[in-house]
């Protein structure tokens, strides 16, 4: 960030996060030396202090990049948003990582001796849930997606989900990650389907997903019948600075880092994610994956990709202006030594 | 037409040997072609450096409907074969300069240099004319001639090239080849676009008092401008195309899988129907081969038929006065590719005011652009993650597997040519369809994307921007 043009990191939003790292990475560079349990737990206070705090980085980041539009070119501003999110989730990753091996050493049931794979909780190892099963997270996210809509817009046009294709495709993912790509991607669907047939007799025509499993990867395919994008907002698609309804996001956006805040202790007690695993683990997503659906951020797409980049898959959308679109997800197997390794220690390294 | 068997009838023996190949493929040339010319032909040095440094100006569709709806006038007409052939010399001098910028030895290919010859050709011929206006009909008609010749003597450029780069593939790397035959074949489309339109509006426009006229006129439907259909109906097309590659398929086969059209089949649009046609049958060939091969063809193919909503003229006004050549988000959304792209086959999207004002019997209503998206889905198990990255490059087949990496890879190629110059039913093999199809489709603003799922099937989404309500 000191490299960017003074007047850039002069915005507020974007000075706000400035200061956000640069007292964080003061609080870590004092930091003592852990040599005992003791130390180990206050160090992970620190660090849940922190994710804690960090969770209004997005937001800022997100409106510090819109207002600067102009500023800087726009692709030296996707470039840097690129590098900070993908940084910023090798750093929450492993910070996570540690408080979740921490939690699960201090659970009762724990016993120091036993490989963290052979325990009852075998499904999780820290922060990386090892088995998703991609029709779960699918119906999951599409039941929520699909309440969300029903609350906003109280319309019961809300188009059904089918999902068809290797529906037992499981693979090691992690599972905040997924449930967010998933997520916006089908709150992206469900609106446009939802928004297009708002006025008509018949029931809106169901989004459809293929899972489709190979060795190495797995693809989702989500199709609905939404309309497309207009080729006039498609190339900006993926840029988190620039395209033509830069005010209404602005503005949307302005209503985000409340939510961050608030809305996790909202969300918290309900989030079927801990009410199921009994562990309490915040994710800087959650809070962006139940945010009203009305509130447009336009950024869903950009964050996902960088999401799904991260983890060495990808993030494809074609439209069928007039029609509807198609998105296409590709997921790595982790652990089968295809994610690009070398690309994301050079990022960590920033 | 031409254009949609790209295939050569040239025999060829099957060589191991480069140079025997060489020896035998010139033999049988100059037996062939008496009107190949040698290099000194009556062009000079400074007409070609002349007229390659004109500039080229940028094709639109609303450029080759300008001349109005057929039967056109006398003075329409030869405004048209003037335009025409204001654009051609230059056009052919640059495509000249290009291939005499490739390395010696390639040129030296005979087939390449068969090209050369065809291209230096072509501009002796048209050069006499490019010192007066064309401003007789006798005249016009002359020059019709000689446009009808420089068609048919080029239409089998791209197999031609495409041996020839085959042969050359020890002595140029592949990523330079696409790079050539990219641009080269993106301006041909231009080039031959122009000669053919001057063609059709010369057919459709006999003058009156000529007998066959009426004949003539009927053989015509009235929604074709040219060469161009302003009511093209692509379910028509994906029917006809299904007809075609069907028989190809149960010829060679014996099961045929199924087609099932979606979307919005009713919907037409003015486009080249050549170019729909070619690319469609290029994509639907795949498809079929692929469920067949991977033994689905119990599941249908699915193609979904999407037509944009028009876009209020307005929108594209502004696009137009902003923007001259290439529209912002155009040239964002495929910048990698025009970037190595030389002028004379970019593109201009709408047409400029003036110029459709300029006529007066077509009008585009507010010059806007209609969108057409197809789907091609099918079941036929997806592309190999490692096949991916060279779908796009000149000379890659997934038939003739291997081409690059065995030692024989040479004569499996040459074997899938000439068998589909052979018997032509051939349903895969010269390995120019996708990233033929795919200049195509850009050469109006459009694209095709692919999508593999791999273990699954493949969608291919292809776009075409036509040009907009004619009244």
């Amino acid at each position: 960030m000191q490299k960017l043009p003074y007047v850039v990191v002069a915005n507020p939003h974007l000075s706000h996060v400035y200061e956000m790292y640069y007292k964080a990475f003061e609080k870590f560079r004092v930091f003592p030396e852990i040599r005992t349990l003791e130390d180990n737990d206050k160090y992970c206070d620190a660090l849940r202090d922190t994710l804690k705090e960090h969770l209004t980085v997005i937001p800022n980041l997100a409106m510090g990049v819109l207002e600067c539009q102009g500023l800087v070119e726009p692709e030296v501003m996707d470039g840097f948003m690129n590098t900070m999110l993908r940084a910023r989730i090798s750093r929450r990753v492993i910070a996570e990582q540690h408080l979740a091996l921490t939690e699960t050493f201090n659970s009762p049931w724990h016993i120091p001796d036993s490989m963290a794979r052979t325990d009852l909780n075998a499904d999780f190892v820290g922060e990386v849930f090892l088995k998703c099963n991609a029709k779960d997270v699918v119906e999951r996210c599409g039941k929520l997606a699909q309440d969300l809509m029903v609350q906003s817009s109280g319309s019961n046009k809300i188009p059904e989900i089918s999902v068809r294709g290797h529906l037992t495709a499981t693979f090691p993912y992690i599972l905040g990650h997924l449930e967010y790509i998933i997520g916006e991607l089908l709150r992206n669907s469900i609106q446009a389907v939802g928004e297009r047939y708002k006025d008509a007799s018949s029931q809106p025509p169901p989004i459809e997903i293929l899972i489709c499993e190979a060795p190495q990867h797995v693809i989702m395919r989500i199709s609905d019948q939404g309309g497309g994008v207009p080729r006039e907002v498609l190339p900006y698609l993926w840029s988190f600075n620039k395209g033509p309804h830069t005010e209404i996001r602005l503005e949307n956006l302005g209503q985000v880092p409340a939510m961050a805040a608030t809305m996790q202790e909202l969300t918290v007690p309900i989030d079927r994610k801990h009410a199921d695993k009994e562990t309490y683990r915040e994710s800087s997503l959650s809070s962006l994956t139940s945010r009203p659906p009305n509130l447009r951020l336009g950024m869903g797409l950009p964050m996902s990709r960088v999401y799904a980049e991260y983890w060495a898959g990808s993030l494809e959308l074609h439209s069928l202006e007039g029609y509807g679109v198609d998105a296409f997800l590709q997921i790595s197997k982790l652990g089968n030594k295809n994610e690009q390794v070398t690309e994301r220690a050079s990022l960590d390294a920033l | 037409m031409a254009l949609r068997h790209p295939v050569t009838r040239i025999p060829l023996r099957q060589r191991h040997n480069l140079v025997s190949a060489y020896l035998y493929s010139t033999a049988s040339l100059v037996g062939r072609s008496s009107d190949s010319v040698s290099p000194g032909t009556n062009v000079g040095e400074d007409d070609i450096a002349r007229l390659a440094a004109c500039r080229r100006r940028p094709l639109s569709l609303g450029d080759l409907l300008k001349h109005g709806r057929p039967p056109l006038s006398k003075e329409a007409l030869l405004d048209s074969a003037n335009f025409t052939l204001s654009l051609l010399p230059a056009r052919l001098a640059y495509r000249i300069q290009a291939l005499r910028n490739l390395p010696f030895i390639v040129v030296s290919n005979p087939h390449i240099s068969k090209i050369y010859n065809n291209y230096l050709q072509s501009l002796s011929t048209l050069l006499p004319y490019q010192q007066r206006r064309i401003s007789t009909i006798e005249e016009e008609k002359q020059f019709t001639e000689v446009m009808a010749n420089l068609v048919q003597t080029h239409t089998n450029t791209i197999p031609i090239l495409a041996r020839g780069f085959l042969e050359c593939r020890k002595y140029v790397s592949s990523a330079d080849v696409t790079k050539f035959l990219d641009t080269h074949l993106r301006a041909r489309i231009g080039t031959r676009l122009i000669a053919e339109q001057h063609l059709a509006l010369h057919l459709a426009s006999q003058h009156v008092g000529e007998k066959d006229t009426k004949q003539r006129r009927e053989s015509v439907p009235p929604n074709y401008i040219g060469v161009i259909d302003t009511a093209l109906s692509p379910a028509r097309i994906i029917k006809s195309c299904e007809l075609f590659v069907g028989e190809i398929c149960e010829l060679k086969y014996g099961v045929c899988p199924r087609l099932l059209v979606g979307g919005e089949p009713d919907t037409t649009f003015a486009y080249v129907p050549v170019h729909v046609e070619y690319i469609i049958t290029e994509l639907l060939k795949n498809a079929f081969r692929a469920v067949v091969e991977s033994g689905n063809e119990r599941e249908p193919i699915e193609v979904t038929i999407a037509a944009a909503p028009d876009v209020p003229g307005n929108h594209v006004h502004e696009v137009g006065n902003h923007v001259h050549e290439v529209p912002q988000w155009l040239a964002n959304s495929s910048s990698h590719h025009w970037a190595d792209t030389d002028f004379e086959s970019r593109i201009r999207f709408g047409s400029d005011p003036n110029e459709s004002a300029a006529s007066d019997t077509i009008r585009l209503s507010g010059a806007s652009s209609q969108s057409i998206t197809i789907r091609i889905r099918d079941r036929g198990g997806g592309i190999p993650p490692e096949v991916l990255p060279n779908v796009w490059s000149y000379s890659f087949s997934t038939f003739s597997d291997n081409v690059s990496t065995s030692s024989n890879g040479n004569i499996d190629a040459l074997n899938s040519i000439s068998g589909s110059g052979g018997n032509m039913s051939s349903i895969a093999g010269l390995g120019y369809g996708l990233p033929l199809s795919r200049a195509y489709a850009e050469y109006f603003g459009g694209s095709i994307a692919v999508q593999s799922l791999w273990g699954w099937g493949t969608d291919v989404y292809l776009t075409l921007q036509g040009i907009g309500k004619i009244e």
